[in-house]
């Protein structure tokens, strides 16, 4: 029998202990953050991260006086930055990245080398005034430490840039600026490390580490490539083994990550490429299933690698080993801040010349302010050998400061910031199908005129690589190449969606059997048991899956429709209908239409609520839909009895239009209320919030119409619609109210 | 730039090229572009003065592209050549040529809010055009299924139902966003523009004019 722990390891014990008693805390702490919502919007996490890993540290150091465990180097390179890498790298709009590729690279590499030479540099400078006692750091030390600390760092921007929804180009560039320049800084940080360490130093070795640079990026992108083709070859065979599909994601990803640092390459440029090429055909091969498990294993991991990061860079910070000297840190902070400006703001009027869209001074200003550092600095310094830098603690406080400073300053002052400039914001809005006609439409015109110019541009390569990708590629590396449209698939994703919910919430079974559609069987109309309901849902989830993936071209392949999608189809075709319809109905005064509620509001009707059975719709000639299927009855849609007459209403429109509509809440009856004045609350909700299906409400703002008197209820009651028992009809109070104003009094 | 030489009968290549337009939206291209998009009319038109629509057949990459007629539409819709007429044009000459490709300017850093808004709004209607086939201002269903047909046409298996449900499906959107009426009359031009309101058109539409080098495609 072994003898008890904590006589034998009493040291590792007590590292485990509180490493994992940390790691506890910390993940208890970061889900109760979550659910105080205002919090995330005013401090980026990763400040509130680093102060949760500082009062720890605080406490372990406080306990034990001793240092608390430092993180060490390996675990974060080996373990901690490849998951976020490689989320970062899955999930990169890869269009937008290759648009911008130039400016990108450009940034990463001459942006990178301009700060590390100018920092360490200037450094040296300051170094060399013997008042400040730093005259031991050679130049090579501050070349050295330059070109760590100019490392932007992927983890720390995206963690600020995240909730502050710059527009996508911005942060394509910032965010692409900082994957990228892993490679140049490993390699100045090995070359001049190797420097440090050599006696002499030729010619040639610089010229080396030159060359070394370039096959450290490029090697590493090949490799990452390499492996991701791999991947996606793999996962065209398993189709037999879902369960362990997600496993070969991660396992090449990670592959292609040690690998490339194995051979000194950068591991961070392997495994992008290999996430950004794996996407593109993995998502085509794998189930629903692994799909989702792929995705919300991999989001899981970056979320807690990135955690850990900024907790134990506040950890590490509290201990003895720092050395404080006012003039090297505080001008190391500077030099930071001044050199990157510089830098930007230099590169950016080279680098407009050849943009077409050139980057304005608020741009300029985002990215220079967007130059975080984090935790690869971090984890660089503390690899530096103690031997050969005598000074390593002051550079551990110096990259320490600089690292809060970015994150906590610039993170925090960032949104203020963007907002006070007005930069452009992405406004994330649900995809929508017109707008991807619309892009695609768009697309085939650029094409076609630089066609016309006779003009080879992105288009151009864009094109070609396409028609490469589909003719060996693709072939080669999906199970089923059936590559549809990509307007197709979207509007069947999105359709299907609406058709899940629809059936989820108990819809689908009212609609009535005098749906007369071409082509499709009225006997399949009927009420749907739970068994029937989850047949269906799993039938449209098995569409769902072959048409997800999207494709980026059109294809000549065939696309039939199998007997499965018959019923999904239909589905979707009678909740299109019942939706136009409902839209329809809304006020179109002039038309003398019933009005109807949006749609969304019906998914949130209580399951009790009864819809009408049946509604009598008057086609609407004056309009250029010629389609007979237009005409059919829709009982999904509640009718909000509108008097027909077309011209009072319309004065009233008129006159309601100046004044904004307050706020209102609607509120269901079951009855007619007699003291509402029968049937007379006909409403357009104007001031609804939006929906989040993705239908908004019309911009115009549809007034809402006054209760109107009993006379003119009475005198057209005869040419009135039958009225639905649940009516959609406004709180009392504010009935009355507007029953009492003066514009509402009957002409 | 020697603009008289193949240019029988002189052709009017003026060194800054501002069509004559009531809404003094100012395409203005600098000459090595005119002299470039020269080279290329003059390959297209093979040395004629005007291009009729049986030249663009002679770009074969243009074959591959869906909405193929559309755009060689628009190049004879005197909409947008600004012809203060309606219809097509039979041919036209180098100055039309040098306004329809004005549209795919890029934007220039010196424009001001009211500028950009005005150029916005130019690259919108031509688009519009496209769109509006029948050109009476407005979109209809019909035409937005003629559209997604085209579209989709490089798919010869794709039932024309899907194409016409994807279409109505846009429609909806659109009316969702600029209120249902327009399902029914049509989308306007002010609804478009609301469409696109989240689109960046400005800094997607264009062209690289810059870097072009003119290879002889047609023949």
């Amino acid at each position: 029998q072994t003898e008890p722990l904590h006589t034998v390891a009493p040291v590792i014990l007590s590292v485990n202990w509180s490493v994992s008693h940390q790691i506890y805390l910390d993940l208890l702490w970061w889900s109760s953050f979550h659910l105080y919502h205002k919090l995330p919007s005013i401090v980026p996490e990763s400040c509130l991260l680093i102060l949760v890993g500082l009062l720890l540290g605080g406490i372990i150091f406080g306990a034990e006086e001793k240092s608390p465990p430092v993180m060490n180097s390996d675990v974060f390179f080996l373990y901690l930055l490849p998951p976020i890498v490689l989320d970062a790298g899955y999930f990169m709009p890869t269009r937008l990245f290759f648009e911008n590729f130039g400016t990108i690279f450009w940034y990463a590499v001459v942006g990178t080398l301009w700060n590390a030479i100018g920092i360490g540099i200037s450094l040296y400078g300051i170094c060399q005034i013997s008042a400040f006692g730093l005259t031991d750091i050679t130049l090579l030390q501050n070349l050295l430490f330059g070109s760590l600390i100019s490392a932007v760092d992927p983890v720390a921007v995206l963690a600020v840039f995240e909730n502050i929804h710059v527009n996508e180009q911005l942060y394509i560039l910032v965010f692409g600026e900082s994957l990228l320049n892993d490679a140049i800084t490993v390699v100045l940080y090995n070359l001049f490390k190797s420097f440090c360490q050599m006696r002499t130093i030729k010619v040639i070795d610089i010229f080396a580490g030159i060359a070394n640079f370039f096959i450290v990026g490029i090697g590493g992108v090949l490799i990452g490539i390499l492996l991701g083709f791999v991947a996606a070859f793999t996962t065209r065979f398993t189709h037999k083994i879902r369960v362990i599909e997600p496993l070969f994601v991660f396992l090449y990803s990670y592959l292609s990550y040690i690998t490339a640092e194995m051979f000194h390459l950068s591991g961070i440029m392997a495994i992008t490429a290999c996430a950004m090429t794996m996407n593109k055909y993995v998502e085509e091969n794998v189930s629903q299933k692994s799909y989702t498990t792929i995705k919300y294993f991999m989001k899981m991991l970056s979320s807690v690698s990135e955690t850990l990061i900024f907790i134990f860079m506040g950890v590490s910070t509290v201990g003895k080993n720092h050395e404080w000297n006012w003039a090297f840190v505080s001008f190391t902070l500077l030099f930071c801040l001044i050199w990157r400006a510089l830098g930007v703001f230099v590169l950016t009027q080279i680098i407009n010349v050849f943009r077409t869209i050139p980057l304005t001074f608020k741009d300029q200003f985002i990215i220079a302010y967007g130059g975080l550092r984090g935790a690869i600095c971090f984890s660089l310094v503390f690899l530096l050998p103690p031997a050969v830098f005598p000074r390593k603690k002051l550079f551990i406080t110096a990259v320490i400061v600089v690292i809060f400073f970015t994150v906590f300053i610039q993170g925090i002052t960032i949104r203020p910031l963007v907002e006070f400039l007005d930069v452009k914001r992405s406004n994330k809005k649900q995809p929508a199908v017109s707008e991807e006609i619309y892009n695609r439409f768009f697309d085939h015109v650029k094409t076609g005129i630089e066609d016309v110019c006779g003009h080879w541009g992105h288009n151009f390569w864009r094109d070609k690589f396409k028609k490469f990708d589909n003719k060996y590629l693709r072939r080669l590396l999906i199970r089923e190449n059936q590559p549809k449209s990509s307007i197709v698939s979207l509007y069947k994703k999105l359709e299907i969606k609406h058709a899940i919910e629809m059936a989820e919430s108990g819809m689908i079974s009212k609609v009535p059997s005098s749906v007369s559609l071409s082509d499709y069987h009225e006997g399949k109309i009927k009420p749907l048991s739970p068994t029937e309901m989850e047949n269906m849902r799993e039938i449209l989830t098995k569409n769902l899956y072959q048409i997800r993936h999207r494709t980026m071209s059109y294809n000549r392949h065939s696309l039939a429709a199998d007997a499965n999608e018959k019923q999904a189809k239909e589905i979707l075709i009678r909740r299109r209908h019942s939706l136009r319809e409902s839209l329809r109905k809304t006020n179109s005064l002039s038309r003398e239409r019933p009005a109807a509620a949006n749609t969304k509001r019906f998914l949130s009707l209580p399951k009790n609520t009864k819809l009408p059975e049946k509604l009598r719709v008057r086609n609407k000639t004056s309009s250029k839909v010629g389609d007979s299927s237009d005409s059919e009855m829709d009982a999904t849609t509640t009718v909000l009895n509108l008097r027909p007459r077309a011209g009072k209403i319309l004065r009233d429109q008129r006159l309601r239009q100046q004044r904004p509509p307050p706020d209102f809440r609607v509120e269901w009856k079951n009855e007619v209320d007699g003291s509402q004045g029968g049937r007379g609350e006909p409403q357009e909700p104007s001031a609804l919030p939006q929906p989040s299906i993705g239908f908004r409400q019309p911009l115009l703002t549809r007034p809402r119409f006054g209760t109107l008197s009993r006379e003119d209820m009475t005198a057209d009651h005869g040419s009135a619609r039958p009225t639905p028992p649940p009516r959609l009809v406004r709180q009392a109070s504010q009935g009355e109210r507007q029953r009492n104003k003066p514009e509402n009094q009957p002409y | 730039m020697s603009s008289a030489n193949g240019c029988p009968g002189g052709c009017p290549v003026p060194r800054e090229l501002t069509p004559p337009s009531p809404l003094s939206f100012p395409p203005t291209v600098t000459s090595e572009q005119i002299e470039h998009l020269h080279r290329r009319f003059k390959q297209l038109s093979r040395d004629q003065l005007t291009i009729r629509k049986e030249n663009f057949d002679s770009i074969p990459d243009l074959e591959f592209n869906p909405i193929r007629g559309k755009i060689v539409h628009a190049f004879f819709d005197k909409r947008n050549l600004r012809q203060e007429s309606d219809g097509l044009a039979d041919e036209i000459n180098f100055e039309d040529f040098l306004t329809i490709m004005s549209y795919f300017r890029p934007i220039e850093m010196n424009m001001d809010e009211e500028q950009l808004d005005r150029f916005r709004k130019e690259k919108l209607k031509f688009l519009f055009h496209m769109y509006d086939s029948d050109h009476d201002g407005k979109i209809t269903l019909q035409e937005y299924r003629n559209v997604v047909e085209e579209l989709l046409s490089g798919n010869p298996h794709l039932e024309k139902e899907s194409a016409r449900s994807i279409a109505d499906g846009a429609m909806m959107e659109a009316a969702s966003i600029c209120g249902p009426d327009q399902v029914y009359e049509g989308i306007t031009f002010e609804d478009f523009l609301k469409m696109w309101q989240g689109i960046d058109i400005e800094t997607k539409m264009h062209v690289r004019f810059l870097n072009m080098d003119t290879i002889a495609h047609c023949y």
